[in-house]
């Protein structure tokens, strides 16, 4: 139970980091030349945090998804980096043509609940691919990427039910922590 | 007139994409990817109906806002909500400054945090007057202890 309550704390605060992160960015970038941004960015970060403590973002119960829906992260962030760097297609539309191909998954076999859970795993994969290539210099990386933002993905499962943007954050996370990893290697 | 342009785009795409995911019933992978799919094609076959700052921003602002949208109506039901989100996320991606530019899933981190953002400012005016009470009587118990 500790553990499972461990993992649940470290995903949160890994989520939150993030965001606090990106802000933080944002701010470091104009901080001299715009004071009413860094005002908008603290109130943003204070909303958040008290977004944090107070909405009822999770579900109660410890649960994480399944390898056998996981595994179609990795594989939905290398078809669209195949479409988007490969091909030349761009992000958007690479993006576009494979979550729309996935979300028709489960009308191969409409009794198939495997069949339903898939689409979301491959948008989230999806996701991932959509790097730039100075990003993510090879089909590896995006492989890689994806298994990490898979693994965010699979310890996420009833953390920030039904809020859009979670599966993107879950794939920011995996390019992030990849980057990390090969600058760190590289 | 670039900004108002965006942020109309950003409403949009957080509202049509909840729309058509709730009250259509295509669930919201299907409806995010569908609209963001029209919206690539429609750039990718006219790059030069729109001037290069919205050919190039705006699918971009869509899709993120479209991943607002994807949010379920137990979680979010106010379209005015969702508007505000979309506005929130238009107003952080015009002032981003290239920051985590070509990073993937950005635009979904940064849709989470505008839809957080919205969705808590949205329980601090709803409980605006219970808060309120908290905080006087914290005020109250300092004071007191205080003297």
């Amino acid at each position: 139970m500790r553990k499972h309550k461990a993992i649940r704390f470290l995903m949160v605060a890994t989520v939150l980091f993030t965001q606090i992160t990106f802000l933080t960015m944002i701010v470091n970038a104009q901080y001299e030349t715009n004071t009413a941004l860094i005002i908008g960015v603290l109130l943003i970060l204070l909303t958040l945090v008290f977004g944090y403590k107070y909405l009822d973002l999770h579900h109660e119960d410890y649960a994480y998804e399944k390898i056998a829906v996981v595994i179609w992260v990795p594989i939905g962030s290398v078809l669209c980096y195949l479409l988007n760097a490969n091909a030349g297609l761009g992000s958007i539309l690479s993006m576009g043509i494979v979550g729309t191909l996935a979300s028709f998954a489960p009308s191969l076999n409409k009794k198939s609940n495997y069949l339903k859970e898939i689409p979301v795993s491959i948008y989230c994969g999806a996701f991932v691919g959509m790097s730039s290539v100075e990003t993510s210099p090879s089909i590896w990386f995006a492989l890689a990427a994806g298994t990490l933002a898979g693994f965010f993905f699979m310890i996420s499962k009833n953390l920030f039910l039904g809020v859009g943007g979670k599966l993107g954050t879950m794939a920011f996370a995996g390019v992030i922590t990849a980057t990390l990893i090969y600058s760190v290697i590289a | 007139m670039n900004n108002f342009i965006l942020i109309s785009t950003g409403i949009l795409g957080a509202t049509l994409t909840h729309f058509v995911s709730e009250q259509l019933r295509f669930g919201a992978v299907k409806a995010s990817a569908l609209l963001s799919l029209i919206v690539g094609l429609f750039f990718y076959a006219f790059p030069n109906v729109l001037n290069i700052y919205l050919t190039a921003h705006l699918p971009i602002v869509f899709v993120g806002t479209s991943f607002i949208g994807m949010v379920s109506s137990k979680t979010l039901k106010s379209y005015t909500l969702l508007a505000i989100a979309g506005t929130l996320f238009t107003v952080i991606y015009i002032h981003k400054n290239n920051v985590f530019d070509g990073y993937g899933g950005a635009l979904g981190a940064l849709a989470f945090m505008a839809l957080l953002t919205t969705m808590g400012f949205g329980f601090l005016v709803s409980n605006y007057s219970k808060i309120m009470r908290k905080i006087s009587l914290v005020i109250r118990k300092v004071f007191n202890s205080e003297s």
